[in-house]
């Protein structure tokens, strides 16, 4: 049986969550399950190129134990995933239009480029969404 | 002849090690070994599994002093 593609839904800027997405994404992407990330809300701002480092996240739970902990940067495991697997990110044109931003705004050499809702949504009837 | 490489991702969390046994196998030749030892736990499980699953061969796991270890054979 084919592997049903995984799409995932960002709309957190928080650090748990984009912690266990970019773990999700670049795990099943490496295990030969395509991935589509749409990037909405205020995920967003996690990936504006003018902010670095833990400054990209909000506050989480468990932010601190994976700041001192050095737990891999969310940023760096989705390049990683990208890298090694078969992923794409799309950042929600909604949210771009919202803040006046474009792609240029975005992390570098991330994103495939920017999605409507509705076509995503209509790309993920055919595999497995979950929205973190 | 086919060679065997080690990869030490002791300190590594999860999914770093896994990540660094793929981006090795990339670079290695059908028939060549990569033994990694991690510290996750997990990692003894996950990287059979993940084997199983995209067809490379687990050919040993377990645990050593303070680190568990698997070995990999390359098979496509």
């Amino acid at each position: 049986m084919a592997t049903l593609p995984l799409y995932i839904v960002l709309s957190s800027a928080d650090r748990d969550k984009m912690q266990l997405a970019s773990m999700i994404a670049s795990v099943a992407a490496v295990s030969e399950r395509p991935v589509h990330v749409f990037v909405s809300m205020g995920a967003i701002k996690v990936f504006d190129k003018s902010k670095s480092g833990n400054d990209r996240y909000s506050d989480s739970a468990f932010n601190t134990e994976l700041c001192d902990k050095n737990a891999p940067d969310p940023i760096e495991m989705f390049s990683q995933g990208k890298m090694l697997g078969d992923m794409t990110i799309w950042a929600c044109s909604m949210v771009l239009d919202v803040l006046g931003w474009d792609e240029s705004n975005l992390v570098d050499d991330l994103f495939d480029g920017q999605m409507g809702l509705t076509k995503y949504l209509s790309d993920a009837e055919e595999g497995q969404l979950m929205t973190l | 002849m086919s060679e065997r490489k080690l990869i030490d991702a002791r300190g590594s969390f999860c999914p770093g090690p896994l990540m660094e046994l793929i981006a090795a196998l990339k670079l290695m030749q059908l028939g060549d070994e990569v033994e990694i030892y991690s510290t996750d736990q997990g990692t003894a499980k996950d990287v059979p599994e993940w084997c199983a699953k995209v067809g490379h061969e687990a050919i040993e796991s377990g645990e050593k002093n303070d680190h568990w270890f698997v070995v990999v054979r390359k098979a496509k």
